[in-house]
Protein backbone atom coordinates (compact mmCIF):
# COMPACT_ATOMS: atom_id res chain seq x y z
CA UNK A 1 0.00 0.00 0.00
CA UNK A 2 2.86 2.45 1.47
CA UNK A 3 4.53 1.70 -2.06
CA UNK A 4 2.16 2.28 -4.20
CA UNK A 5 1.70 5.72 -2.33
CA UNK A 6 5.36 6.74 -3.31
CA UNK A 7 5.11 5.28 -6.46
CA UNK A 8 1.98 7.55 -7.29
CA UNK A 9 4.06 9.84 -5.82
CA UNK A 10 6.61 9.68 -7.45
CA UNK A 11 4.86 9.97 -11.11
CA UNK A 12 2.78 12.91 -10.33
CA UNK A 13 5.91 14.51 -8.94
CA UNK A 14 7.71 14.19 -12.89
CA UNK A 15 4.19 14.90 -14.38
CA UNK A 16 4.45 18.18 -12.61
CA UNK A 17 8.16 18.82 -13.10
CA UNK A 18 7.46 18.48 -17.34
CA UNK A 19 4.48 20.74 -17.47
CA UNK A 20 6.43 22.98 -15.35
CA UNK A 21 9.40 22.42 -17.53
CA UNK A 22 6.58 22.88 -20.58
CA UNK A 23 5.57 26.19 -19.40
CA UNK A 24 8.75 27.34 -18.23
CA UNK A 25 9.45 27.19 -21.99
CA UNK A 26 6.43 28.59 -23.26
CA UNK A 27 7.25 31.63 -21.40
CA UNK A 28 10.37 32.20 -21.95
CA UNK A 29 9.99 31.91 -25.88
CA UNK A 30 7.37 34.15 -25.51
CA UNK A 31 9.06 37.00 -23.77
CA UNK A 32 11.15 39.93 -25.43
CA UNK A 33 13.86 38.81 -24.15
CA UNK A 34 16.63 40.56 -26.71
CA UNK A 35 14.63 42.63 -29.05
CA UNK A 36 16.80 45.24 -30.04
CA UNK A 37 15.20 48.47 -29.34
CA UNK A 38 16.31 51.72 -28.76
CA UNK A 39 19.74 52.77 -27.88
CA UNK A 40 20.95 49.22 -28.36
CA UNK A 41 23.07 47.54 -31.00
CA UNK A 42 21.50 46.65 -33.87
CA UNK A 43 22.54 42.29 -34.28
CA UNK A 44 24.36 42.03 -37.20
CA UNK A 45 23.60 39.68 -40.28
CA UNK A 46 23.63 38.69 -43.59
CA UNK A 47 21.06 38.32 -46.05
CA UNK A 48 21.49 37.58 -49.84
CA UNK A 49 19.35 40.11 -51.89
CA UNK A 50 17.26 39.41 -55.01
CA UNK A 51 19.56 39.80 -58.28
CA UNK A 52 17.46 42.63 -59.63
CA UNK A 53 16.96 44.69 -55.79
CA UNK A 54 21.04 45.15 -55.10
CA UNK A 55 21.19 48.79 -55.86
CA UNK A 56 25.49 49.24 -55.51
CA UNK A 57 25.48 46.66 -53.09
CA UNK A 58 27.01 43.14 -53.77
CA UNK A 59 24.42 39.86 -53.72
CA UNK A 60 25.33 39.37 -49.99
CA UNK A 61 25.71 41.97 -47.54
CA UNK A 62 26.19 42.25 -44.08
CA UNK A 63 24.55 45.04 -42.17
CA UNK A 64 27.83 45.40 -40.11
CA UNK A 65 29.43 46.36 -43.85
CA UNK A 66 27.10 49.47 -43.75
CA UNK A 67 28.52 50.85 -40.92
CA UNK A 68 28.58 54.59 -41.58
CA UNK A 69 25.08 55.06 -43.55
CA UNK A 70 21.20 55.65 -42.13
CA UNK A 71 19.82 52.17 -42.53
CA UNK A 72 16.13 51.99 -42.18
CA UNK A 73 15.79 47.88 -42.51
CA UNK A 74 12.11 47.16 -43.10
CA UNK A 75 10.49 43.70 -42.87
CA UNK A 76 7.65 43.38 -45.14
CA UNK A 77 5.85 40.29 -47.17
CA UNK A 78 3.95 40.31 -50.52
CA UNK A 79 1.09 38.70 -48.29
CA UNK A 80 0.99 41.63 -45.81
CA UNK A 81 -1.97 43.82 -46.59
CA UNK A 82 -0.03 46.54 -44.57
CA UNK A 83 2.77 46.66 -46.17
CA UNK A 84 1.38 47.72 -49.23
CA UNK A 85 0.58 51.18 -47.43
CA UNK A 86 3.98 52.31 -46.68
CA UNK A 87 5.42 50.67 -49.98
CA UNK A 88 5.53 54.10 -52.06
CA UNK A 89 6.71 56.01 -48.73
CA UNK A 90 9.71 53.84 -48.45
CA UNK A 91 10.62 54.28 -52.06
CA UNK A 92 10.44 57.87 -52.11
CA UNK A 93 12.58 57.81 -49.09
CA UNK A 94 15.59 55.86 -50.54
CA UNK A 95 14.74 57.87 -53.66
CA UNK A 96 15.44 61.43 -51.79
CA UNK A 97 18.26 60.01 -49.39
CA UNK A 98 20.45 57.40 -50.83
CA UNK A 99 22.61 60.28 -52.08
CA UNK A 100 22.92 61.68 -48.36
CA UNK A 101 24.18 58.24 -46.73
CA UNK A 102 20.79 56.43 -46.26
CA UNK A 103 19.86 52.82 -47.30
CA UNK A 104 16.37 51.41 -47.03
CA UNK A 105 16.90 47.38 -46.61
CA UNK A 106 13.87 45.81 -47.45
CA UNK A 107 13.52 42.06 -45.79
CA UNK A 108 11.31 39.38 -47.08
CA UNK A 109 9.72 37.61 -44.64
CA UNK A 110 7.70 34.17 -45.17
CA UNK A 111 7.05 34.91 -48.89
CA UNK A 112 7.56 32.75 -52.32
CA UNK A 113 10.32 34.19 -54.03
CA UNK A 114 7.49 34.78 -57.30
CA UNK A 115 5.42 36.54 -55.31
CA UNK A 116 7.74 38.94 -53.80
CA UNK A 117 9.20 39.83 -56.65
CA UNK A 118 5.80 40.30 -58.07
CA UNK A 119 4.97 42.63 -55.50
CA UNK A 120 8.73 44.50 -55.52
CA UNK A 121 7.88 45.16 -59.60
CA UNK A 122 4.01 46.19 -58.99
CA UNK A 123 5.34 48.57 -56.09
CA UNK A 124 8.26 49.77 -58.57
CA UNK A 125 10.74 49.14 -56.11
CA UNK A 126 14.41 50.40 -56.85
CA UNK A 127 15.94 49.67 -52.84
CA UNK A 128 18.09 46.43 -51.91
CA UNK A 129 15.73 43.83 -50.70
CA UNK A 130 16.63 40.31 -49.52
CA UNK A 131 14.98 37.28 -49.08
CA UNK A 132 15.08 36.20 -44.94
CA UNK A 133 16.27 32.75 -45.19
CA UNK A 134 14.50 30.42 -42.46
CA UNK A 135 13.82 33.28 -40.73
CA UNK A 136 16.97 34.27 -39.13
CA UNK A 137 16.93 37.83 -39.26
CA UNK A 138 13.21 38.49 -38.32
CA UNK A 139 14.29 35.74 -35.18
CA UNK A 140 17.06 37.85 -34.72
CA UNK A 141 14.99 41.18 -34.09
CA UNK A 142 12.35 39.10 -32.78
CA UNK A 143 9.85 41.08 -35.03
CA UNK A 144 6.13 40.24 -33.84
CA UNK A 145 4.94 41.07 -37.91
CA UNK A 146 4.64 42.48 -40.75
CA UNK A 147 4.99 45.37 -41.56
CA UNK A 148 8.17 46.61 -38.93
CA UNK A 149 11.04 49.21 -39.14
CA UNK A 150 14.21 49.64 -37.78
CA UNK A 151 16.19 52.72 -37.95
CA UNK A 152 20.10 51.96 -37.73
CA UNK A 153 22.33 54.96 -36.88
CA UNK A 154 25.51 55.18 -38.38
CA UNK A 155 27.34 53.57 -35.59
CA UNK A 156 25.07 50.51 -36.11
CA UNK A 157 22.85 51.52 -32.74
CA UNK A 158 19.25 50.98 -33.22
CA UNK A 159 17.61 54.38 -32.59
CA UNK A 160 13.66 53.47 -33.67
CA UNK A 161 11.43 50.87 -34.07
CA UNK A 162 7.76 51.31 -35.36
CA UNK A 163 4.99 48.26 -35.35
CA UNK A 164 2.79 49.79 -38.19
CA UNK A 165 3.08 50.87 -41.68
CA UNK A 166 4.70 54.42 -42.28
CA UNK A 167 3.98 57.42 -43.92
CA UNK A 168 7.12 59.49 -45.85
CA UNK A 169 6.53 62.02 -43.15
CA UNK A 170 7.46 59.61 -40.61
CA UNK A 171 10.07 58.08 -42.10
CA UNK A 172 11.91 61.99 -42.74
CA UNK A 173 11.52 62.39 -38.82
CA UNK A 174 13.07 59.54 -38.10
CA UNK A 175 15.91 59.76 -40.69
CA UNK A 176 16.82 63.30 -40.32
CA UNK A 177 18.02 63.38 -36.93
CA UNK A 178 20.24 60.65 -37.86
CA UNK A 179 21.90 62.22 -40.70
CA UNK A 180 22.40 65.51 -38.66
CA UNK A 181 24.87 63.86 -35.80
CA UNK B 1 -32.68 -15.21 -96.06
CA UNK B 2 -29.36 -16.36 -96.49
CA UNK B 3 -28.42 -12.91 -98.40
CA UNK B 4 -29.98 -10.81 -95.49
CA UNK B 5 -27.98 -13.40 -92.99
CA UNK B 6 -25.04 -12.79 -95.11
CA UNK B 7 -25.04 -9.04 -94.51
CA UNK B 8 -25.44 -8.92 -91.62
CA UNK B 9 -22.18 -11.09 -90.44
CA UNK B 10 -19.67 -8.05 -91.54
CA UNK B 11 -22.27 -5.91 -89.59
CA UNK B 12 -21.52 -7.99 -86.44
CA UNK B 13 -18.39 -8.21 -86.85
CA UNK B 14 -17.66 -4.33 -86.99
CA UNK B 15 -19.88 -4.04 -83.70
CA UNK B 16 -17.37 -6.39 -82.00
CA UNK B 17 -14.45 -4.62 -83.44
CA UNK B 18 -15.78 -1.70 -82.23
CA UNK B 19 -16.16 -3.02 -78.38
CA UNK B 20 -12.93 -4.65 -78.38
CA UNK B 21 -11.29 -0.90 -79.32
CA UNK B 22 -13.85 0.57 -77.11
CA UNK B 23 -12.68 -1.60 -74.09
CA UNK B 24 -9.13 -1.16 -75.59
CA UNK B 25 -9.38 2.51 -74.86
CA UNK B 26 -10.90 2.76 -71.51
CA UNK B 27 -8.09 0.79 -70.75
CA UNK B 28 -5.19 2.50 -71.97
CA UNK B 29 -7.26 5.83 -70.96
CA UNK B 30 -7.16 4.78 -67.20
CA UNK B 31 -3.55 3.70 -67.46
CA UNK B 32 -2.13 7.09 -69.09
CA UNK B 33 -4.43 8.53 -66.44
CA UNK B 34 -3.17 6.90 -63.33
CA UNK B 35 0.20 7.53 -64.39
CA UNK B 36 -0.39 11.07 -64.82
CA UNK B 37 -2.14 12.24 -61.37
CA UNK B 38 -4.43 15.72 -61.03
CA UNK B 39 -1.52 18.26 -60.50
CA UNK B 40 -3.93 19.44 -57.95
CA UNK B 41 -4.02 16.31 -56.09
CA UNK B 42 -0.16 16.70 -56.32
CA UNK B 43 -0.14 19.81 -55.03
CA UNK B 44 -2.32 18.49 -51.85
CA UNK B 45 -0.50 16.12 -51.22
CA UNK B 46 2.45 18.52 -51.02
CA UNK B 47 0.69 21.19 -48.83
CA UNK B 48 -0.85 18.52 -46.30
CA UNK B 49 3.25 17.83 -45.68
CA UNK B 50 3.70 21.73 -44.57
CA UNK B 51 2.12 23.98 -42.14
CA UNK B 52 1.05 27.14 -42.46
CA UNK B 53 3.56 29.81 -42.00
CA UNK B 54 1.08 32.34 -40.46
CA UNK B 55 -1.71 30.25 -38.68
CA UNK B 56 0.22 28.07 -35.94
CA UNK B 57 0.35 24.59 -36.13
CA UNK B 58 -2.04 24.59 -39.31
CA UNK B 59 -1.46 22.57 -42.24
CA UNK B 60 -0.85 24.38 -45.41
CA UNK B 61 -3.70 22.32 -47.28
CA UNK B 62 -6.54 23.34 -45.01
CA UNK B 63 -5.08 27.01 -44.85
CA UNK B 64 -7.65 29.38 -46.91
CA UNK B 65 -5.60 32.91 -45.56
CA UNK B 66 -3.70 34.73 -49.18
CA UNK B 67 -0.54 33.53 -47.58
CA UNK B 68 -0.94 29.84 -47.89
CA UNK B 69 -3.34 30.38 -51.37
CA UNK B 70 -0.10 31.87 -52.54
CA UNK B 71 2.40 29.05 -51.21
CA UNK B 72 0.04 26.89 -53.06
CA UNK B 73 0.39 28.21 -56.26
CA UNK B 74 4.02 28.25 -55.55
CA UNK B 75 4.21 24.72 -55.23
CA UNK B 76 1.98 24.40 -58.71
CA UNK B 77 4.10 26.55 -60.25
CA UNK B 78 7.42 24.02 -59.19
CA UNK B 79 5.60 20.86 -60.04
CA UNK B 80 4.42 22.78 -63.32
CA UNK B 81 7.91 23.57 -63.86
CA UNK B 82 9.09 19.53 -63.83
CA UNK B 83 10.04 19.29 -60.15
CA UNK B 84 9.25 16.20 -58.22
CA UNK B 85 7.43 16.48 -55.10
CA UNK B 86 10.93 15.91 -52.93
CA UNK B 87 12.28 19.49 -55.04
CA UNK B 88 9.19 21.18 -53.94
CA UNK B 89 9.54 20.27 -50.33
CA UNK B 90 13.76 20.30 -50.32
CA UNK B 91 13.13 24.14 -51.60
CA UNK B 92 10.29 24.93 -49.22
CA UNK B 93 12.60 23.68 -46.21
CA UNK B 94 15.59 25.42 -47.47
CA UNK B 95 13.48 28.69 -47.37
CA UNK B 96 11.45 28.65 -44.76
CA UNK B 97 13.88 26.00 -42.09
CA UNK B 98 12.88 22.55 -41.05
CA UNK B 99 9.78 23.75 -38.80
CA UNK B 100 7.83 24.82 -42.56
CA UNK B 101 7.43 21.05 -42.53
CA UNK B 102 4.74 18.72 -40.79
CA UNK B 103 7.37 16.05 -40.00
CA UNK B 104 10.86 17.87 -39.37
CA UNK B 105 14.11 15.48 -40.26
CA UNK B 106 14.47 13.92 -36.66
CA UNK B 107 18.50 15.90 -36.09
CA UNK B 108 19.94 18.67 -34.54
CA UNK B 109 17.28 20.20 -31.56
CA UNK B 110 14.79 18.64 -33.26
CA UNK B 111 16.06 15.48 -32.43
CA UNK B 112 16.44 16.64 -28.89
CA UNK B 113 12.77 17.04 -28.56
CA UNK B 114 12.22 13.66 -29.39
CA UNK B 115 14.89 11.68 -27.40
CA UNK B 116 14.16 14.16 -23.97
CA UNK B 117 10.47 12.41 -23.37
CA UNK B 118 11.43 8.87 -23.93
CA UNK B 119 14.81 9.57 -21.75
CA UNK B 120 12.21 10.96 -19.32
CA UNK B 121 9.87 8.02 -19.20
CA UNK B 122 12.70 5.82 -18.64
CA UNK B 123 14.39 7.70 -16.15
CA UNK B 124 10.56 7.56 -14.57
CA UNK B 125 10.39 3.72 -14.42
CA UNK B 126 13.75 2.99 -13.14
CA UNK B 127 13.24 5.63 -10.58
CA UNK B 128 9.86 3.39 -9.61
CA UNK B 129 11.64 0.73 -9.74
CA UNK B 130 14.44 1.63 -7.60
CA UNK B 131 11.33 3.23 -5.06
CA UNK B 132 9.69 -0.31 -4.99
CA UNK B 133 12.81 -1.86 -4.41
CA UNK B 134 13.84 -0.28 -1.46
CA UNK B 135 10.83 0.14 -0.29
CA UNK B 136 10.22 -3.89 -0.35
CA UNK B 137 13.47 -4.12 0.84
CA UNK B 138 12.41 -2.07 4.57
CA UNK B 139 9.47 -3.87 4.71
CA UNK B 140 9.10 -6.17 7.80
CA UNK B 141 8.64 -9.89 6.65
CA UNK B 142 5.96 -12.11 7.96
CA UNK B 143 6.75 -15.40 9.59
CA UNK B 144 6.19 -17.72 6.59
CA UNK B 145 8.34 -15.59 4.43
CA UNK B 146 10.91 -15.40 7.19
CA UNK B 147 13.95 -18.03 6.30
CA UNK B 148 14.33 -20.68 9.39
CA UNK B 149 17.73 -19.99 10.95
CA UNK B 150 19.47 -22.98 13.69
CA UNK B 151 18.26 -21.33 16.66
CA UNK B 152 14.77 -20.64 15.33
CA UNK B 153 14.46 -24.07 14.65
CA UNK B 154 15.99 -25.41 17.85
CA UNK B 155 13.21 -23.13 19.49
CA UNK B 156 10.71 -25.38 17.16
CA UNK B 157 11.92 -29.06 18.65
CA UNK B 158 11.93 -27.65 21.84
CA UNK B 159 7.93 -26.18 21.66
CA UNK B 160 7.44 -29.27 19.97
CA UNK B 161 8.66 -31.34 23.00
CA UNK B 162 6.54 -29.47 25.06
CA UNK B 163 3.65 -29.86 23.37
CA UNK B 164 4.29 -33.65 23.42
CA UNK B 165 5.14 -33.84 27.22
CA UNK B 166 1.59 -31.54 27.66
CA UNK B 167 -0.45 -34.12 25.49
CA UNK B 168 0.98 -37.16 27.64
CA UNK B 169 0.17 -35.10 30.61
CA UNK B 170 -3.16 -34.52 29.66
CA UNK B 171 -3.48 -38.13 29.07
CA UNK B 172 -2.54 -39.02 32.15
CA UNK B 173 -4.92 -37.26 34.02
Amino acid sequence: MRNKKLFIGAVILAAVGLVGIFIAGMVLSAQPGNRPSAGSPAPDFAMTLYKDYRADLPETIKLSDLRGRVVVLNFWASWCVECTKEADALEAVWREYRDRGVIVLGVDYLDTESAALKYLQQYDTTYPNGVDLQQEVSRAYRITGVPETFFIDKEGIVRKTVIQALTKQALVNAIEPMLAE
Amino acid sequence: MSANMSANIPLRRLWVVSLIACVLWLIVAGIVQAQTPDPSDRVHDIAKQLNCPTCAGRNLADCPTDTCMQWKQEIKDQLLAGKSQQEVLDYFQARFGPTVLQEPPKEGAILVLWVLPVIGLVALAAGGILVLRRVSAQRPKTANEMPVTSGQALDIEVEDEYVARLEEEVRKA
